[in-house]
């Protein structure tokens, strides 16, 4: 008698509207993975973060899942483990498997802190994902697989790192096989992984540390598939900077240009500011980008130092204007409590790109993240936050907790009023 | 820290308090083309971004007959914002607050003078002005609501002796009602000013935890230590203005100021400037005004 394939259920709790790229990504490899063919059975439950975690539980158990693999992010920790909770009451049988940016580099101290979870995916998950699920589905060891933590003989034990894949054409897309349907607004495409920058808030980068690109035929080859996706009109990519080199910039507008021609447009891509000229704002013009966000994040000089923030303040209203001649709306981001920061600094923040008329402010209160430079030197910069997810910052030696809180109110009404216009 | 250009339609029947201010005189309005005229103006000569952005303040913009001319003359002229100072009562009809929205309408000066009927109420002579106003305000951003079109309303409280203890009250009606920011801006010189301060913290408390910006005018830093941020010109768009009685002190450059007829006596009483060496470097920076 043949054994049952094993039951997985993958699950993401994304921003309403949205599905997540990165189990597209876990699930398209795994599936092509021959290891597995007929010996896993997989579903994905792409669920928006405001459904209650007893319903998304309710949801899991439904599937009587054997795996119930997670992709957790700083936004929707708390709700993920409390799933887990309730899953791993009501089917202890199944295996938790968490992965993503908020458990891979706190892989121990998740483990510590919640029982209920049996492994961690450190870092680049597609490999390893396929791994861990050969060795479950055969009843082997999953120790043996590299780029985990898990619980083995009552400790907590985190087998050797894994190697980034070395071409990322390997993996395949979640779009052209199928594992995604792309929806109007919520498609993300990727077309290089790592980050330029090195900001020390910022997990973007991934700890990858240096960037690796699909090769121009598979990004021309995703483009055309969801940009001629029925229903959708708009999408976006999730490259943290999409103007990585001018000639990267060049191909992605020559790729874009025929589909922008009947309408397509793309939102809220993120640029380097500083490097936008008009030929480059006519480049993203042409690419179809009708807004974008940058930062600067923090205009004082300490903090920009204290996070390796580069910053020209001429450049950076260059580049403002030059988007505004090429019709662009910008999205400027601005940081509270970033370490070297005062409140004054950040109201000078506001002020200066109030003054450049970007079209949206946004402001954040620092979040240090796990993985990120902050994470680790928080003691050392006196970053007072709450260990907790979302890990927001609490209080710094700049700012006082009251402070901290009434700059958020503040940049808040602010927001406000410079958005109610004509 | 958006500046907005104050544009008087007439004058008369502002909503201040009538113990403080007597009777409000004849209300009397300019003429549109007067008005219009003004506002092509200030719209053309504005030199800051962003903007332009332009008030109708003075008496009530309602009343004028021509309102609806008016507004549409500012978007014409590219006026980007366009914020009427209102007590809100017209608001209550569904066409004036959906039509002000359709012409262009996004910002309400919205005044009150109390956080309660019998404060606000008596204080204006009117009773049920208050209810009346908030249903006005309500109406107003439930149908930006429904329309999707961003709006912002401050709530305007000129905080004289006979409402300083009703501050809290104020500022927690303006949650209530919707808006997204308090102005307290004191408007008598003869307040008992260290006694009112606790009833401005209290204020400026109650919107902090609700999610709504307080800010205060014609309070020096001095006097309120730990609130400065209620307090700073990097905050507020208008230039601080420090009485004679004053001291120097290191803030002067960008101190909001005590109110015109604050006393020497009350002043000499407070503490010197909290922290001053720290915020005005600070704030100095934050202005553009200083190196770090």
């Amino acid at each position: 008698m043949a054994t049952p394939p094993l039951r997985c259920a993958m699950l993401a709790l994304n921003s309403p509207g949205y599905r997540s790229l990165a189990l597209g990504y876990l699930r398209a490899y795994a599936q092509a993975d021959r290891r597995l063919a007929g010996r896993v059975a997989f579903e994905t439950l792409d669920l928006d973060t405001d459904v209650d975690p007893w319903w998304v539980a309710w949801r899991v158990l439904g599937l009587e899942p054997d795996v119930l693999a997670i992709s957790v992010t700083c936004w929707n920790a708390r709700s993920v483990y409390e799933v887990c909770r309730i899953v791993a009451a009501v089917r202890p049988e199944c295996a938790i498997v968490l992965g993503g940016p908020e458990v891979g580099p706190a892989a121990e101290e998740v483990l510590a802190a919640h029982p209920e979870v049996g492994v961690v995916v450190r870092g680049e998950g597609e490999l390893t994902f396929a791994d861990l699920l050969a060795e479950l589905a055969g009843g082997g060891k999953a120790w043996r697989v590299d780029g985990i933590t898990l619980r083995r003989s009552g400790s907590i034990v985190a087998t050797p790192d894994r190697a980034l894949v070395a071409n990322l054409d390997d993996l395949p897309s979640p779009y052209l096989t199928g594992v995604l349907i792309p929806v109007d607004g919520g498609a993300y495409l990727e077309t290089f992984r790592g980050c330029p920058h090195r900001c020390a808030y910022c997990f973007e980068g991934k700890g990858y540390g240096r960037i690796r690109s699909f090769s121009d035929e598979r990004i021309a080859a995703e483009i055309e598939f969801v940009a001629t996706a029925p229903g959708v009109r708009t999408f976006s990519f999730i490259d943290p900077v999409f103007n990585l080199t001018g000639e990267r910039l060049r191909m992605l507008a020559s790729l874009m240009s025929p589909y922008v021609a009947n309408g397509m447009r793309l939102h809220t891509i993120e640029v380097d500011i500083e490097r936008i000229d008009d030929e480059a704002a006519e480049l993203l013009r042409s690419a179809g980008v009708a807004s974008v966000e940058t930062g600067p994040q923090t205009i004082g000089a300490d903090a920009l130092e204290a996070c390796h923030r580069p910053f020209r303040a001429d450049r950076f209203a260059a580049g403002i204007d030059a988007l505004r001649r090429a019709g662009i709306s910008c999205e400027c981001d601005l940081i509270v409590g970033l370490p070297g920061d005062d409140v004054y600094d950040f109201l000078a923040g506001l002020r200066f790109v109030l003054r450049l008329d970007p079209g949206k402010i946004q402001s954040s209160t620092l979040h240090v993240l796990p993985g990120t430079e902050l994470w680790e030197r928080a003691a050392e910069l006196g970053l007072e936050f709450d260990r907790e997810p979302s890990h927001e910052v609490i209080a710094t030696p700049g700012v006082g907790f009251r402070d901290l809180r009434r700059a958020e109110v503040f940049a808040s009404s602010l927001q406000s009023a410079y958005r109610a216009r004509v | 820290m958006i500046r907005f250009a104050d544009i008087p339609v007439g004058s008369g029947g502002e909503t201040r308090c009538s113990r403080c201010h007597g009777e409000s005189g004849e209300v009397s309005y300019r003429p549109a083309a007067e008005i219009a005229a003004e506002i092509a103006m200030v719209c053309e000569l504005w030199d800051e971004l962003p903007g332009p952005n332009v008030a109708l303040t003075g008496a009530d913009p309602f009343g004028h007959p021509d309102l609806p001319a008016l507004v549409g003359a500012a978007v014409e002229a590219g006026c980007r914002r366009l914020c009427l100072a209102t007590d809100a009562v017209a608001l209550r009809s569904p066409q004036n607050a959906g039509g002000s929205l359709m012409a262009g309408v996004r910002h309400l000066r919205w005044t009150i003078l109390g956080g309660t009927p019998g404060v606000h109420d008596v204080l204006v002579g009117t009773p049920g002005a208050l209810d009346l106003s908030v249903e006005g305000v309500r109406s107003f951003l439930s149908i930006a609501s429904e329309e999707t079109i961003p709006v912002s309303v401050t709530a305007v409280v000129p905080v004289c002796r006979h409402n300083v203890h009703d501050l809290p009250a104020a500022a927690g009606l303006a949650v209530d009602a919707g808006a997204d920011r308090v102005l307290l801006r004191l408007d008598d010189g003869g307040l008992d000013l260290p006694a009112a301060l606790p009833w401005i913290v209290a204020a400026c408390d109650t919107g902090v935890v609700n999610g709504v910006w307080v800010e205060v005018e014609g309070v020096p830093f001095c006097l309120l230590p730990g609130y400065d941020l209620h307090l700073a010109d990097a905050v507020r768009q208008r230039p601080g203005a420090k009485p004679p009685v004053c001291s120097e002190c290191a803030l002067d450059a960008v101190c909001g100021g005590a109110p015109a007829g604050a006393s020497a006596d009350q002043l000499a009483t407070l503490a010197p400037p909290v922290s001053a060496e720290r915020l005005s470097v600070s704030v100095l920076r934050a202005r553009g005004m200083g190196e770090r």
